[in-house]
């Protein structure tokens, strides 16, 4: 009953976060320099083709009568069509996103459950020579260019070594790929009992997954350390140690009150690795929402531009609802704030 | 024997500058005082006078880059310093228990109270879960919680900061400690809360015999609930004696500052800054510490002041002048 | 327990010579001088890189395309037959070139608006933070890609959508410092004393807060290195043949799967370690400014 109000209030406070990252969107690419008509037209078009296509495309009409315009589409469900491609930007959005939450969830998991375990031990014996080297590696992985060690990868593993396939796609290209499903060609080609694709699913996922973990360990490292140390120095911790707990109850003292924070944090990570994942997608040609989304912004197509950040923010949103459903389910304390 | 004698005790502060020197905060500059058993003592003075670090050092918690390098600490007739931390661990939360200023904060928010008591009572005595449950609720009930088995149940948060430093002071007294320091016990309470707690501190302390440090900025809680008082500045004692021998002829400059300074509530101030800045640890004057503040400053006392005996036993002050009778008073 | 780290704070004497110092700061935080170091080396890079450079990094070779590298081209040539290691060289100019005004702009815009908004408080102060708090739901990457396609991409723009992009985080730290002060007798006897909103803000609060702020600057340039370079990598803003090492590996990266390693793998390996210098030397700074952060652990 908490958990349903809890849910209703956060609906309510979505909406007007929604709304203005839809009109900041909207105003953003407009009030640029560039004009993407000129672009979409091509080099050799004659003004009047530029004049045409600017009134197919709604962009002669003032600025405000346009978001309107635009706000009523999106609110019957309608993002619009491509200006490049022509197809409708909803169903090409929704198509993609379970192909990037396969890479994302895989890489997190991975880079979560080697990064707290690390962050944890590094935490227990500060200034040691595993927290000093833990805290090297954690710097290394905030430096590494994420589309650098993805081609590193794709040289050392695909090249060199010939361990993994090219990083093309999701599924080797001599393979169809199997019915749809849940639209990860992974839990699609169980399904479906087609072994050689989800072989061939399974191996194109290695190496994306691995950048992003090995990019999402660093900072969960450093946070889980960071967090770990600070309920250390809590006042209860000094008093259980005041009170002559047995070293190891103490222990689990400090994991328990670490648990909240740590969740919560790995939360916004997710939400913050949507750009290396994007870059993760662009190197191995992923064909998820993140190579979408950066071919859309760097083409100038403002329809795709719109419905790829307002799918963003809910996807922040509705990270930042799960988190704080699993903070109150384990912690008492929130649970009477809810 | 005394229950607990601290002798000469010097706690620094050991750090490297960034200049790469060697740099020591000489926080406690040998600390003598005795407790005996049923007896209360009052530790006071201003805020870096080492009132907290001397508890720390008796408990055994100091932390780096603070550490003991010298003096004794008697416990029972027993020497802390250099006893094994499996040792001391044994004895904090049994035979030596804490009570700090921040009872909200110093309560496992996670964990509910009743299984915060059970915890510490198991840490230290070999009983099942039930008893220790039993005797827990006892606890409860002795430090005037209405309905203590419900509250076993409680969340910490739930707690007010009255309830709260009830539920610390039960944990402190679970194991039947023989000596107990109770930091600021009251500060951040409500001024009706605190006398409760104060005196319910005061009945517990008294029944079971315990011996008692309060350390406090409050010259009326010493006045009220302390057999004895130590006054404290720069990492000494600077005067000590029964509460009412010192309070009613002060013989230390600093300790007739004090009550002189408070002369209704009895209260050192902490809220705004001292007008003048505390003394620098690290360059501590030769001779007497106080000797740059103190208004009857002579050449005299250029030279370490001796620990002088005065009036009343037990009654004596580091001053040059101490045999002088006071003025302010 | 307050008293014991009350005593720890007591401010240290300043002594001691000039080497002494260095060397307790490198026992204080390693991490710090190997940061200075790294820094320093990339520095004398673009300084010295007349002398330093075997060849014109623009100059194309046409007869050597996709060397490997040897005694003449020590990191090989690119897909155009330009020298690799010149082209690495020079690439440090362009780090600094944007790391610099970045960090410049983003203080500039930032300190100013944390110390207003942090002494006002209000529905101002309101405003803005949430307003910055609804940036923070974009990663920087798609947030900077973005402004800066719609700005136009050239390098000026991409120097101004950084510095701008990156004003919040010194707003942040600044406003915060700003509402610790505030309550300080200092600040309130300024104030008691007559002195204009503006003087308060610049003279008695900014030195203070503005400590946070420069704790923060190494950490924010490593991030504009980054980030510039990725706009580059993905042909926004600065265009191959530029000598930028984000537009170097995007020449290099078809080259990675083919063999020809050396054209991505050194301006990447160069980006690395600049930013892993400047990343190292604000960790260290963080530890020099708050020696408790060290000292906090057991």
């Amino acid at each position: 009953m908490a958990i349903l109000r809890f849910l209703l209030r956060r609906l309510v406070l979505v909406v007007p976060l929604l709304l203005a990252v839809v009109f900041f969107t909207f105003m953003l690419v407009r009030i640029g320099g560039q004009d993407p008509v000129a672009r979409i037209a091509g080099p050799t078009a004659t003004q009047g083709e530029i004049e045409t296509i600017r009134s197919e495309l709604g962009l002669d009409k003032p600025l405000f009568a346009q978001f309107a315009i635009y706000l009523g589409l999106v609110a019957r469900g309608d993002l619009g069509r491509s200006w490049i491609s022509n197809r409708p930007v909803l169903s090409d959005i929704v198509e993609r996103v379970p192909v990037t939450l396969e890479l994302m969830l895989w890489g997190v998991g991975i880079g979560a459950l080697v990064g707290i375990p690390v962050g944890l031990f590094a935490a227990s014996r500060p200034n040691r020579m595993f927290d000093q080297l833990s805290r090297g590696i954690s710097l290394l992985g905030f430096s590494i260019p994420t589309y650098w060690l993805g081609l590193v990868m794709l040289f050392v593993f695909f090249y060199l070594l010939d361990w993994a396939p090219p990083g093309m796609g999701r599924v080797s290209l001599m393979l169809t790929p199997p019915p749809r499903v849940t639209g990860s060609y992974l839990i699609d080609g169980l399904i479906a009992a087609d072994w050689e694709v989800v072989h061939s699913a399974a191996a194109q996922l290695v190496l994306p997954v691995l950048c992003v973990a090995i990019i999402s360990a660093a900072p969960i490292i450093k946070q889980t350390r960071a967090i770990a140390l600070e309920v250390s120095a809590s006042d209860y911790v000094r008093y259980a140690r005041a009170a002559g707990l047995p070293r190891r109850q103490v222990q689990q003292m400090v994991l328990r009150n670490s648990r909240t924070p740590v969740i919560t944090y790995v939360g916004t990570e997710l939400t913050g690795l949507v750009g290396s994942t994007s870059l993760i997608e662009y190197v191995f040609a992923w064909g998820g929402l993140g190579q979408y989304g950066l071919n859309a912004i760097i083409a100038g197509d403002f329809v795709a531009i719109q419905g790829y950040v307002l799918f963003l923010a809910m996807f922040s949103v509705i990270v930042f609802v799960v988190v704080d459903l699993a903070v109150m389910i384990l912690e008492p304390r929130a649970a009477l704030q809810g | 024997m005394s229950l607990l004698e601290v002798e000469d005790l010097h706690t620094h502060f050991i750090a490297r500058g960034l200049d790469n020197r060697i740099r020591t905060a000489r926080a406690l500059n040998g600390v003598s005082f005795a407790l005996e058993a049923g007896r209360t003592l009052g530790l006071v003075g201003e805020t870096g006078a080492g009132k907290s670090l001397t508890a720390l050092s008796i408990m055994g918690l100091l932390r780096a880059p603070a550490r003991i390098v010298a003096g004794a600490i008697r416990f029972e007739g027993r020497d802390l310093v250099g006893a094994s931390e499996d040792e001391l661990n044994a004895l904090r939360g049994g035979s030596i228990a804490l009570i700090v200023q921040s009872p909200r904060t110093s309560l496992d928010p996670l964990t509910r109270v009743g299984d915060q008591l059970i915890a510490v009572h198991r840490a230290h005595r070999q009983v099942d879960a039930a008893a220790a449950r039993e005797r827990a609720i006892a606890m409860l009930a002795s430090v005037g919680i209405p309905d203590p088995a419900r509250r076993m149940n409680a969340w910490p948060h739930e707690l007010s900061g009255g309830m709260a430093q009830r539920i610390l002071i039960a944990m402190a007294l679970i194991n039947e400690p023989r000596l107990l320091i109770a930091d600021e016990p009251t500060t951040g309470l409500d001024v009706t809360v605190q006398a409760q707690v104060l005196d319910l501190l005061r009945r517990l302390v008294r029944e079971k015999g315990i011996g008692a440090i309060v350390i406090t900025h409050d010259l009326g809680v010493v006045a009220h609930y302390c057999d004895d008082v130590a006054v404290m500045y720069a990492g000494s004692i600077v005067e000590s004696g029964s509460v009412r021998a010192v309070f009613g002829d002060p013989r230390h400059p600093y300790t007739r500052n004090l009550i002189a300074s408070t002369p209704e509530k009895l209260q050192v101030d902490r809220g705004r800054r001292p007008a003048v800045p505390p003394p620098n640890l690290y360059a501590l004057p030769d001779g007497c510490h106080y000797r740059d503040r103190c208004p009857d400053a002579a050449e005299l006392c250029a030279q370490a002041p001796p620990w002088i005996a005065v009036g009343d036993p037990g009654h004596c002050a580091r001053c040059h002048f101490a045999s002088r009778q006071g003025t302010a008073a | 327990m307050s008293g014991a780290a009350e005593s720890a704070r007591i401010a240290l004497p300043a002594s001691g010579g000039a080497l002494a110092h260095v060397i307790g700061v490198a026992r204080r935080s390693p991490t710090f001088v190997i940061g200075a170091a790294i820094i320093l080396a990339f520095a004398a890079l673009a300084v010295f890189h007349p002398w330093l450079m075997p060849h014109d990094p623009v100059r194309a070779f046409p007869t050597q395309v996709l060397h490997a590298p040897d005694a003449q081209f020590w990191f090989g040539t690119d897909s155009n037959g330009m020298d690799v290691f010149s082209r690495v060289i020079y690439g440090a100019i362009y780090a600094f070139a944007i790391a610099a005004p970045v960090v410049v702009i983003g203080m500039a815009i930032g300190v100013p608006i944390g110390l207003f908004t942090g002494y006002r408080g209000g529905w101002l102060d309101e405003i803005v933070m949430r307003f910055f708090d609804a940036l923070r739901v974009f990663p920087s990457i798609i947030l900077a890609l973005a402004v800066v396609a719609a700005a136009g991409p050239s390098l000026l723009n991409v120097i101004l959508v950084l510095g701008i992009l990156d004003s919040p985080v010194y707003a942040r730290v600044v406003r915060a410092e700003v509402l610790a002060l505030r309550a300080n007798a200092y600040v309130e006897s300024a104030v008691a004393a007559g002195n204009p909103t503006w003087r308060i803000l610049f003279v008695h609060l900014m030195p203070n807060a503005l400590q946070g702020a420069m704790a923060q600057s190494a950490v924010r340039a490593a991030w504009a290195v980054r980030i510039s370079a990725t706009l580059a990598f993905l042909g926004v803003g600065i265009q191959p043949p530029t000598p930028e090492w984000g537009a170097m590996i995007r020449q290099g990266a078809e080259y990675m799967v083919t063999g020809q390693w050396w054209v991505g793998i050194f301006p990447g390996a160069a980006l690395i370690a600049l930013v892993l210098g400047l990343n190292m030397l604000g960790d260290g700074l963080q530890d020099l400014l708050d020696p408790r952060r060290k000292a906090a652990t057991r």
